[in-house]
């Protein structure tokens, strides 16, 4: 699991023992993301639900991963809340949250840094890059977290033994997209390792001619003001 | 909307949606003036601004508009019928090319273009009529200005799991204050232990910095550290362990005993 995902599937479960009911996890992706799921489950959900898609899925086509999503949350029936990370942390284009409360027609908070339930309204704390903004729905709504929300909790082996017989339901993409999904708009042309030149020049010996060295070197490059 | 800039330049008319002064601040407001001015004069490409809420807008419109949506890109061009950008992936390690089918949204990593001067004129005006969104904003809290000093800081002496006590990290202070730059620090600093407000995290989940001197102070350079300093100018680093990632990015390291090293510099910048 992302590291960033271990924060939401922990802040829905401090919600439920907050109060009551239940935690669905949902994933998209090629069926060895089951094993995904399973570690959520071990965390404290309930159930979970792997959208499976044949082909290896493109990391930029959040608007199809959105569309599953939203198909397969629809598809389980009535909830309160959807909780997801901000982004993945591998391409961290942060579109799925959004993406996804759009097509579920839910209001939106999202980079969110603390959660309150009281009744049917929901309270958070959004951070931005200058500012927090205290921010207020009502249920349904989709949160996204950051990953200052919370610490994740890491399972015991009796939880990861017992979170084996938690169902997990497995949906075939193609079966919920029934010729309206979205087209595939954006691919992914290429990827290539980003040039870091670095001077990579290494100090080692006494803290003293160290620190006289890397003066008179941060010195000649101009970059001290004194 | 949020961050104008010059990333549309030559791709034609520039549009101007009029929606009130409080549509800038709510993204469901942006995105359903956005949409609506989008249906009626139908542009090739919406550009945003890819601040967290202009992030929000873009997918938003995107998903509203079923268009794709470039997120965080940078060297844009159109190409045919679609648009290509680059975007940082893994942690700024790769850089991915990605492409779209024009018409679509796109959010515009900051800082990659020149900012459009402003009250600038000759813009096209739509107006849009009244907007209704779900979320409301009940306060504004404004976050200690240290991220806006860490973002204009030309030093940054960044601390991180190498100090071993809250107390210890004045050796940091002490640095900043006589390079005449700004504090800032590792994610664990500020989210593991609390020692620091998370305003000062440096990386992938906090600010990115591109100070002239970058110095790392007990920091072991893990991916979503460097993606937040890649841009500085010059980057050095204290570390014990020599085979530190973060010696790896940058331009000068020192392999010590941050205890020593740091009063040792202090010295000399006194002397």
């Amino acid at each position: 699991m992302s590291t960033f995902d271990k924060n939401a599937v922990e802040e829905s479960i401090r919600l439920k023992e907050a109060s009551s009911g239940s935690v669905t996890v949902f994933t998209v992706g090629r069926s060895d993301a089951k094993k995904t799921v399973k570690e959520a489950l071990a965390m404290g959900g309930d159930r979970g639900c792997l959208v499976i898609i044949a082909a290896e899925p493109d990391p930029h086509d959040s608007l199809t991963t959105a569309y599953l999503l939203a198909r397969a949350i629809e598809r389980a029936g009535p909830f309160d809340l959807v909780l997801c990370a901000e982004g993945s942390s591998d391409i961290y284009a942060g579109q799925v949250p959004p993406m996804l409360s759009e097509w579920l027609a839910l209001p939106f908070l999202g980079y969110v840094r603390k959660v309150e339930i009281e009744g049917r309204v929901i309270r958070c704390e959004q951070t931005l890059e200058e500012k927090v903004r205290v921010l207020e729905a009502e249920l349904p709504a989709l949160v996204s977290v950051v990953s200052e929300i919370n610490e994740p909790r890491y399972p015991t082996l009796l939880q990861i033994m017992q979170a084996s017989k938690k169902p997990i339901e497995e949906l075939r993409s193609e079966l919920l997209v029934d010729g309206r999904g979205p087209p595939r708009l954006v691919t992914t042309v290429g990827m290539t390792a980003h040039a870091m030149s670095r001077k990579r020049v290494i100090f080692e010996g006494s803290a003293e001619a160290t620190s006289r060295k890397l003066v008179e070197a941060l010195r000649s490059e101009g970059v001290l003001k004194r | 909307m949020t961050e104008r800039s010059r990333a549309s330049q030559g791709a034609g008319k520039d549009l101007l949606v009029d929606g009130g002064a409080e549509v800038v601040e709510d993204p469901d407001l942006t995105v359903e003036a956005l949409a609506r001015a989008a249906a009626k004069k139908r542009p090739s490409a919406i550009l945003v601004g890819a601040t967290r809420t202009g992030r929000i807008v873009a997918a938003r419109l995107a998903a509203k508009l079923r268009l794709g949506c470039l997120s965080d890109v940078y060297r844009l061009k159109v190409q045919g019928s679609s648009i290509l950008g680059e975007r940082d992936v893994f942690a700024g390690k790769v850089v991915a090319q990605v492409k779209a089918d024009l018409p679509c949204v796109a959010s515009v990593k900051v800082g990659t273009y020149p900012k459009m001067s402003e009250g600038r004129t000759g813009l096209e005006v739509e107006e849009v009529g009244s907007l209704q969104g779900g979320v409301r904003l009940v306060e504004t809290l404004e976050k200690r200005a240290a991220t806006t000093d860490l973002r204009s800081a030309s030093v940054i002496v960044s601390a991180g799991r190498g100090f071993r006590t809250k107390e210890d990290l004045s050796l940091a202070e002490d640095l900043a204050r006589a390079l005449g730059g700004a504090l800032g620090c590792s994610r664990p600093l500020s989210s593991d232990y609390g020692w620091l407000p998370e305003e000062l995290h440096i990386g992938l989940t906090g600010v990115t910095v591109r100070p002239s001197l970058y110095l790392a102070l007990g920091i072991s350079g893990q991916l979503q550290h460097i993606a937040g300093i890649k841009e500085s100018k010059v980057i050095a680093a204290v570390n014990t362990d020599k085979d530190a990632p973060i010696f790896q990015v940058a331009d000068y390291g020192i392999v010590g005993d941050l205890y020593q090293v740091v009063p040792a510099i202090l010295e000399i910048l006194k002397s």
